[in-house]
């Protein structure tokens, strides 16, 4: 009788702890499963907050970081239809700022090139003009040289002396008499100091500054 | 007494402010000290190609119109020989056709000892005004190459500086504009 009362709570006991067990790992799962829920759903809300941000220009951060946030964003892989389209509308934007930024770039390198090119043009012709063996010689690089500016009468203003704030300047004169004057004078004594160009990509104001 | 004395003390510092705000630092007025001579030098060039008998006609107008742009609109300039204690003022565009006319077959000009003999100062108006002095070697030779004349003139050029400015590009430009005025003979030799 013993044995039996003994092995009828040993049964129940095992029971209880069977389905005492079950009822705590659903508890558990359920927990987890709110869980994410709960971080999706987050993360669903940044994930909206971050790129309507970005689409309305509403941040502060660089063209990298903007990417980078997307970057972000994909890899976390929502499979949420709004995101998607969001991500898409995003994509197209930053790669339309990506295109614009690379040809700000190429453009601003090639301001950089032509004003280092025509620099140094510039300063090879001034010095062909002053040390030609004959007018007619002078006469070539000086037609030359004008070819590269606006037109003849482009004001070339020439700095004296440079002082805080501002600069002392002889009286200004024009591209076609600078020329002649270092034909005349056989000295080229000024060197380029800023060049502006039209948008033709012609020279429309040249500094000199004396050497 | 003190109301007196602290007036005068103003007025004194007032002075003292507005006085320093003329005067030009000496990088400056170095600046336009150079600036001045190198316009003399200039002429001397011009002068020279003018004066050859290798420029050609059309080189030697635009010459003199760059060279009269260096003086003020009534500057004359003193023209002597040896063989006369005469000496002949002409304005500017007057001398220099005569001399592109001078009936030699060679000409030869040297400008040489070109200084100030009277430093740049500033004028009540605020002009600078001085004085460079420049000696003259003047050669003319007929067509066997035989020099026929020659003369050495010491020469005076007032030269005034002002301050202008002008708009360019949109913005203010201030620059110095230097002018000669006359250029007087004070000595001629046959050296």
């Amino acid at each position: 009788m013993k044995t039996r009362i003994t092995s009828i709570i040993m049964v129940l006991l095992a029971v209880f702890i069977t389905l005492g067990g079950t009822t705590s790992c659903k508890s558990k799962k359920r927990l987890a499963k709110e869980a994410a829920e709960a971080e999706y759903k987050s993360k669903v809300e940044q994930a909206r907050n971050d790129l309507t941000a970005i689409l309305d220009d509403e941040t502060l951060w660089t063209l990298e970081e903007k990417e980078n946030r997307v970057k972000t964003i994909k890899d976390w892989n929502l499979q949420n239809a709004e995101i998607d389209d969001l991500i898409s509308q995003v994509e197209k934007k930053l790669a339309r700022e990506r295109a614009q930024r690379e040809e700000e770039e190429r453009r601003a390198a090639e301001e950089r090139e032509k004003a280092n090119a025509a620099d140094v043009v510039l300063g090879r012709n001034f010095n062909s003009i002053a040390n030609a063996g004959s007018t007619s010689q002078a006469n070539r690089v000086i037609n030359e040289t004008l070819g590269m500016f606006e037109s003849p009468n482009v004001p070339v203003l020439i700095i004296i002396s440079q002082n805080p704030g501002f600069n002392d300047y002889d009286r200004p004169t024009t591209i076609e008499k600078y020329l002649n004057y270092l034909k005349d004078q056989k000295k080229a004594t000024e060197k380029v100091h800023e060049i502006k160009y039209n948008a033709n990509g012609k020279i429309n104001e040249l500094e000199l500054i004396k050497k | 007494m003190k109301k007196i004395i602290a007036t005068l003390a103003f007025v004194m510092c007032f002075a003292g402010i507005a006085l320093a705000q003329d005067e030009l630092s000496f990088e400056r007025k170095q600046a336009i000290d150079s600036l001045a001579l190198e316009k003399v030098r200039d002429l001397s060039k011009y002068i020279k190609i003018v004066g050859s008998k290798d420029t050609p006609f059309s080189e030697a107008n635009r010459v003199i119109d760059r060279a009269e742009e260096l003086f003020m609109s009534d500057a004359e300039i003193g023209v002597s020989s040896i063989h006369s204690n005469q000496i002949t003022y002409y304005r500017v565009r007057k001398y220099l056709e005569h001399l592109m006319r001078l009936n030699y077959d060679r000409v030869e000009i040297e400008w040489y000892n070109i200084e100030y003999v009277s430093d740049l100062q500033r004028q009540p108006d605020g002009t600078y005004v001085g004085v460079i002095t420049i000696f003259q070697t003047f050669r003319g030779y007929d067509a066997e190459g035989n020099l026929v004349y020659k003369d050495t003139t010491k020469k005076d050029i007032t030269v005034y500086v002002r301050r202008k400015e002008t708009q360019i590009g949109g913005r203010t430009i201030g620059f110095w504009d230097v002018l000669l005025g006359d250029m007087r003979v004070k000595e001629t030799t046959d050296r």
